[in-house]
């Protein structure tokens, strides 16, 4: 629940940023905003693949044994500045799913991280995350030409959220966020207007974002109404950018 | 050896570069006003032993105004970004100053006679009445205070989408490179209306963006060879001589990144911030947000030598992400002989290492520790555990007060650092 947290606090400071990047002096400062658009990407993967705050849909996951998860503990390691949670909490019900929070832990500790390939430990509990692979492999070095070949399962967007569903709009607020930000980029040269929407781009993204949906929890964002409503200004105000 | 303070010189605003020239006799700062100040080595005084390595002010002069950029509704601020130091040719001086989109070659010169006796104009400048002159007289030149005088020679515009970071001029006194994010050009020093891209790592769709250039330097001895550094720190060595755009680099040099040490800042820590070339040509340095890499040209995998600057940050990343400390761009520099290393901290602090003996220090660069020859204290941050006395806390730590710019004398052991609008000089105690 912490990395949700985390990773949320994370999202709005990201965004706050590139909001007030807008009226910067000098104009817009690509290389910052790139690291920024990085660190919220990397955020918001986590926040999405994080299981969800209670009440929550029983699914096949939770019927593994609880028990105290020491590899989540440990997993907790990478989380900025943040002690690991204390191994009590563990067998605490609902919010954890500890064994299956365990194994999506453990494939999460590279994920989360931003990138990195991982394999899924859990039999269904995360999604096989896209990953970034950032760093090239030793396949790719040598005259890779131009260093921006991004490799293709490196994730965009997740499909347009199903209208009517309050929680699944915030995503899609995010991810609106992340495509409008990335058209910004192009706004600045003056060649795509802003605000446009891009469709999914890659079609392994797509294919790992569909289990997400249909397991109906790590797409589901579970806030606090606050929370959630800090989130809608700054889409309007990204939109106008 | 001890460092002693010489002193500190006040200017109006947040220095944005120094820059020593070839003989250390001339130190130029920049800063975020757009104005250029020159320092100058006092010179040997019998009357005043102790003046040498003073450095005044030699001249002062605007370099960059800023301008408004109508097309695309953006102000270009004049905050210099760099200044770099042509090899002196004659009696004059010639210096490279940049902003985010415009670079000038500045001439400054010393006058120390003035002509009087004109014919057509009279002492006060005003035009004569050409049918009052009667007599044809020769002006005589008669010595005058000196006057150091700043020209712009030369204005390079229009050639950088992006924001400048960095120019080198290259090892043959013809020709420079800038370098914007995704850019980098190649100038001739005399020709202004045009300029050759020799880099260029923009996609072809803008939302694929990946990876910026950070940093980009000339060999110094190698006229052909460049290296330009990223935002995933990578460093890239180009061969101009394989092929006219160099996009495909002739060496990649990147280090496998430690997975346990993953965490959602990785990837902003690990962008250089600033490449510097040995004065050898054999190593070059790169220096990221935790630390400074040295590299061997011949070694691409790996850094030959690894220095943590101020490594109990790293559990405090996210709290430097929200203040932006995270995105401060340190630089470094190599003394005279490329046997240490300084970079900058915060709290005023700035570290050197010495590469051979491995030891390093920390000094502070303080008005209250900045008497006349006095000798700086080591400083010293506490970790973790029991704070010692003369030790500081991390928490204690004054973030607002970086030292991202410093220089070092190309021969002798002095030092230049820039701590927000004020410049501090040290030298190496000599007995």
């Amino acid at each position: 629940m912490e990395f949700k947290l985390e990773a949320h606090r994370i999202v709005s400071i990201s965004l706050g940023k590139i909001y007030s990047a807008r009226g910067q002096r000098g104009g817009l400062k690509l290389h910052k905003n790139l690291l920024v658009s990085l660190v919220l990407r990397s955020a918001r993967q986590v926040y999405l693949s994080e299981p969800c705050c209670p009440p929550e849909p029983p699914a096949a996951p939770r019927a593994l044994p609880e028990e105290p998860p020491p590899p989540c503990a440990a997993a907790a390691a990478w989380a900025p500045g943040e002690p690991p949670p204390p191994p009590d909490e563990a067998p605490r019900g609902g919010p954890r799913r500890p064994g299956a929070d365990c194994e999506s832990a453990r494939a999460r500790r590279c994920c989360c991280c931003g990138c990195c390939c991982c394999e899924a430990g859990g039999g269904g509990a995360a999604p096989p995350l896209p990953c970034c692979s950032r760093k090239r492999g030793a396949g790719e070095r040598g005259q890779a030409g131009s260093p921006v070949k991004k490799p293709r399962r490196e994730a965009e967007e997740p499909p347009p959220p199903p209208p009517g569903e309050q929680e699944d709009m915030e995503t899609g607020n995010v991810a609106n966020l992340i495509s409008i930000f990335g058209s910004s980029f192009s706004g600045l040269l003056g060649k795509d207007p802003p605000g446009r929407r891009r469709a999914p781009r890659d079609g392994g993204e797509a294919a790992a974002a569909a289990p997400a949906e249909a397991a109906a929890e790590p797409g589901q964002i579970c806030c606090d109404e606050p929370v959630l409503r800090t989130l809608n200004p700054w889409s309007t105000a990204i939109v106008a950018f | 050896t001890a460092c002693y303070f010489v002193s500190v010189l006040f200017t109006a605003d947040i220095i944005s570069t120094v820059e020593f020239n070839y003989s250390g006799d001339l130190l130029a700062t920049g800063d975020k006003g757009g104005r250029v100040v020159i320092f100058q080595r006092e010179q040997e005084n019998k009357s005043r032993p102790h003046s040498r390595g003073e450095y005044n002010v030699y001249s002062t002069f605007q370099s960059h105004e800023p301008e408004f950029d109508y097309l695309k509704s953006l102000e270009i601020e004049e905050k210099i970004n760099k200044i770099r130091w042509l090899p002196q040719q004659n009696a004059a001086h010639f210096l490279l100053s940049t902003n985010d989109k415009t670079i000038k070659l500045w001439k400054i010169s010393e006058r120390d006679k003035r002509a009087e006796g004109y014919n057509l104009k009279d002492e006060d400048g005003r035009l004569r009445d050409p049918f009052r002159i009667t007599a044809l007289r020769v002006p005589i030149l008669k010595p005058m205070d000196l006057m150091v005088e700043a020209s712009p020679r030369r204005i390079f515009a229009n050639a950088h989408t992006y924001h400048i970071n960095s120019i080198s001029v290259n090892s043959d006194h013809e020709t420079y490179l800038s370098a914007d994010d995704l850019r980098i050009n190649l100038w001739h020093l005399e020709i202004t209306d045009r300029s050759f891209n020799i880099v260029d790592i923009k996609p072809a769709n803008m939302e694929e963006l990946t990876e910026v250039i950070t940093a980009a330097e000339f060999h110094p001895h190698h006229c052909n060879v460049f290296v330009y550094s990223s935002s995933k720190g990578t460093i890239r060595l180009c061969d101009m001589r394989s092929s006219a755009l160099c996009d495909r680099h002739s060496k990649f040099f990147e280090e496998p990144e430690d997975p346990s040490s993953r965490s959602f800042f990785s990837e902003i820590i690990s962008s250089i911030s600033d490449v510097k070339f040995s004065h050898s040509g054999r190593y070059m340095m790169t220096r990221d947000y935790l630390s400074v890499k040295v590299w061997d040209l011949n070694m691409e995998n790996r850094p030959v030598e690894t220095y943590q600057v101020h490594e109990y940050l790293r559990s405090k990343l996210c709290s430097l992400y929200e203040n932006d400390c995270i995105f401060d761009k340190f630089e470094c520099c190599w003394n005279g002989s490329d046997s240490a290393i300084m970079t900058g901290s915060y709290n005023n602090f700035f570290r050197m290492f010495d590469r051979n003996t491995r030891r390093d220090i920390t000094l502070e660069a303080s008005r209250e520790s900045s008497k006349p020859r006095a000798i700086l204290k080591p400083r010293k941050v506490c970790t973790g555990g029991k704070r010692k006395k003369d030790e500081i806390s991390v928490d204690s730590l004054d973030f607002n007060k970086k030292i991202l710019h410093t220089a070092w004398h190309p021969m002798e052991n002095i030092i230049a650092v820039a701590a927000t609008n004020n410049l501090y000089i040290f030298q190496d105690k000599i007995n």
